[in-house]
């Protein structure tokens, strides 16, 4: 076999989920697509998005549970599944063992007991990330030991897991592609977050010298990536190369962080006059001291020591592998990719 | 005084001036072999045509310096016919196209500048050229001979040009053919010297992108510091397709209303020019003889560093703008080096991106260029990579890592040079201080 028949998105309702959905409809020949996730598809879709909702067919579980998902693969007879589901950043660490280990040992063995082909996973750029600057990383940047949070090594163990679930002699072939910053039409973490700062005034405040080179990736080319990973797995000529390996995904444009974050709020009609400059020693100390007080009045603290070190490392990666081996080009910019982001939040979904 | 004041604001920069001066010792120079009248006397007007650069081609290999100097003089001379206004058209023209033909002939000159053209002794007195070109080696010869050829008749076209005279460069296509007649000839000829002198790999001649860039990314620089300049002298170079963007004519951007929009215009052509700075480092990197390497680093970090000082500046729009002669010769002392050329770079990088407001057509663009080329200096380092992770062995990579070596031969020189200037000035105070004790215990 040489084209997708048929692509199981486990995580399909979610943000990611929708521009794969997107990027697999677009092919030729359209692949029958199919979509597990615990909730359906988003009643109101992004007019951004120009797939036919019909065509797609949802299957609802628990991503833990074997019977459900093994009545979807069934069902989808896909030969390809993306497994993209995962729960965002900030939440209790007990639900990403729940979703992104032990849901994905259930995906891998699910697939296996099907006689699934193919399995793209979506991992992340975070996974080995500690605090230390990343400067240019590549695909030979070891995980760390001591992990910087749970939701990082558990994409790990995932990751992990899936690559060592590569077996050419069974016919099953896996990959896992590693995003970095993604945003796009969707996003609630990203631009929204970063509108919202500018809405509670607190632009004005650059933390950090704003000398970090910062990745960030459009959720359509990640998408991009995938499709392209799945085919070149079926593909006798180049599955070899790149079955059970990691792929780090951008949109080769690495910036300054507070230059994206200036970029958005300018397409938001805002430039600050005056920037007001945190060092990031400084910057710690508040934030140690906001998360203090925030506790004392028992709110969520805005600034904290997590988000200053997130907010000034370095953070940027050599993407020259997915280029060569799956022939990744970002095809949507990173301005381009803002505006369409905001497009999207203006249309108030 | 002017100059004195500048340099003690400066101390960094006043430690290099007082350091290029009295403590450097030349590579090479040019007493070091029997030196014929005709040569010296075309190091007389290499010197009157240019002393900035007569310096740094002094000091070339003997192997290049000679044809370096010839090579340099000969473009003077088709250049100064090709900006006398007094000189008839048409003999003009033949004289621009059959230039080279000139360089066959053992004696010729040219007698038709006008009195008050500045270089025209180099056509007056073109036989010393001609004697001493004759003498360089064949292939030496051949090179400076085919690009006198396509030079002279590169700006014959241009002369002929009638919708280039009337409306001045259109499209940014425009502009890089343009400057790769000035300048990007001049860099395609002078790496050919440079690889068959063996002075770099052969490889630095298979990639015209490299070579194209070095002459490019000087001449943008110019033309973008030279807009009042030129403007004034009824010329322009700045491409249509940029400035039309922000202004309905060039000369719009003299007027105080459309200052910000002169600004922009200005950083969007730094923006272009920008484009050129990664091909820079490559060729850089591929030159193992320190002084051709001295040579080509030192215009380019000069160019990097009046970029910097072009950015966001509204004295371009008004007048000449320069970067000090303190600067200069810091920037000379530490382009020595590879990694010098690198952190040059990465500074002034830094400061255009500090000067960058958000406000800027071109802002995200602009920060995405800068942040590309940083990028790329990080690969051809790979200095901040976590334990037990290996380099990336790629081709910028093991360049630099080849040129490091020489880079490492020069430290010593270096330290002498620092110890030199330490050891002057303790002397110094140690008078100083001896004639205050005098004067101390005399009082008493």
């Amino acid at each position: 076999m040489s084209k997708i028949d048929s692509v199981l998105i486990i995580g399909g309702s979610g943000f990611l989920g929708l521009h794969l959905i997107q990027q697999f409809f677009d092919i030729n020949p359209k692949p029958d697509i199919h979509i597990f996730d615990v909730r359906d598809l988003p009643e109101k879709l992004s007019k951004q998005f120009t797939f036919n909702v019909d065509d797609i067919k949802f299957h609802k579980g628990d991503l833990t549970s074997p019977d459900d998902m093994e009545n979807a693969i069934n069902e989808s007879k896909a030969n390809v599944v993306v497994h993209c589901a995962s729960p965002m950043h900030g939440q209790n660490p007990d639900i990403y063992d729940i979703v992104n280990v032990k849901g994905t040992r259930n995906v891998i063995d699910m697939c296996k007991k099907c006689g699934v082909n193919i399995l793209v996973y979506t991992s992340s750029a975070g996974v080995i990330f500690n605090g230390q600057d990343v400067h240019n990383a590549d695909e030979t940047w070891p995980i760390p030991e001591v992990p910087m949070d749970a939701y990082n090594e558990t994409k790990a163990i995932a990751e992990d897991m899936v690559l060592k679930a590569n077996d050419p002699s069974s016919d099953f072939y896996t990959v896992a592609l590693r995003p970095a910053g993604i945003f796009g039409p969707g996003d609630r973490q990203l631009v929204p977050g970063l509108r919202q700062v500018a809405k509670l005034g607190q632009s004005k405040f650059q933390i950090g010298d704003n000398n970090n080179l910062f990745d960030w990736t459009y959720a359509g080319n990640v998408a991009d990536a995938h499709v392209l990973a799945a085919q070149k797995l079926l593909d006798p000529k180049t599955r070899t190369a790149v079955s059970g390996e990691t792929f780090f995904i951008t949109n080769d444009t690495p910036t300054y962080f507070w230059a994206l974050a200036r970029t958005v709020w300018k397409a938001d009609g805002h430039i600050d006059k005056h920037v007001i400059v945190l060092k990031r020693p400084v910057a710690i100390c508040a934030g140690y001291l906001s998360e203090w007080v925030s506790k004392m009045l028992g709110k969520e603290p805005g600034l904290t020591p997590f988000r200053v070190k997130i907010v000034c490392a370095y953070r940027y990666h050599n993407i020259a592998k997915a280029k060569k081996l799956l022939g990744y080009t970002p095809r949507v910019g990173i301005e381009e990719g803002i505006n369409k982001t905001l497009a999207w939040m203006d249309e108030g979904l | 005084m002017g100059k004195l004041l500048q340099l003690a604001l400066h101390p960094v920069e006043m430690k290099a001036a007082l350091k290029l001066k009295f403590c450097r010792t030349p590579l090479f120079s040019i007493y070091d072999q029997s030196t014929s009248p005709y040569l010296l006397h075309c190091f007389e007007l290499l010197n009157l045509t240019s002393r900035s650069f007569a310096a740094v081609i002094r000091e070339l290999h003997p192997e290049l310096r000679n044809c370096v100097t010839l090579f340099y003089l000969i473009l003077r001379a088709l250049d100064t016919i090709e900006d006398d206004m007094s000189i008839e058209h048409d003999l003009k023209i033949d004289l621009l196209r059959h230039f080279h033909e000139k360089l066959l002939l053992t004696k010729w000159s040219f007698d038709g500048n006008a009195p008050d053209v500045k270089d025209r002794a180099v056509l007056t007195d073109f036989e010393s050229i001609l004697i001493e070109f004759h003498k360089l080696k064949p292939e030496y010869q051949e090179v400076i001979k085919e690009i006198t050829e396509k030079m002279g008749n590169g700006m014959a076209d241009y002369i002929l040009d009638e919708n280039y005279n009337l409306n001045g460069l259109q499209t940014v296509h425009d502009y890089d053919v343009y400057c790769h007649y000035v300048a990007g000839l001049v860099g395609d000829g002078l790496t050919r010297l440079i690889v068959i002198a063996k002075f770099a790999n052969e490889s630095l001649y298979s990639n015209e992108q490299l070579y194209e860039s070095m002459g490019l990314f000087l001449q943008k620089t110019n033309i973008i510091r030279d807009y009042n300049e030129d403007l004034v002298d009824g010329r322009s170079f700045w491409p249509k397709e940029i400035w039309s963007q922000y202004a309905p004519q060039l000369k719009d951007f003299m007027k105080p209303e459309n200052e910000q929009l002169g600004l922009d215009c200005i950083n969007h052509l730094v923006l272009n020019a920008l484009s050129h700075v990664i091909d820079v480092l490559t060729y850089l990197a591929g030159i193992h003889e320190q002084s051709t390497f001295q040579f080509c680093a030192i215009p380019q970090v000069m160019a990097i560093a009046t970029l910097a000082l072009v950015f966001n500046n509204r004295e371009v729009l008004h007048g000449n703008v320069k970067i000090r002669k303190g600067t200069t010769c810091y920037l000379i002392l530490k382009s020595r080096t590879l990694r010098g050329c690198v952190e040059i770079f990465d500074y002034y990088l830094r400061d255009i991106k500090s000067k960058l407001a958000v406000q800027d057509p071109n802002f995200l663009k602009l920060n995405i260029q800068i942040s590309k080329i940083e990028q790329f200096m990080e690969e051809m380092y790979q200095d901040k990579l976590p334990p037990n992770v290996k380099p990336n062995e790629t081709p910028i990579f093991l360049k630099v890592k080849e040129r490091s070596r020489y880079d490492d031969e020069l430290v010593p020189t270096q330290q002498e040079e620092e110890y030199k200037f330490n050891m002057v000035l303790s002397i110094i105070l140690s008078v100083l201080l001896g004639f205050y004790y005098i004067y101390t215990l005399h009082r008493a």
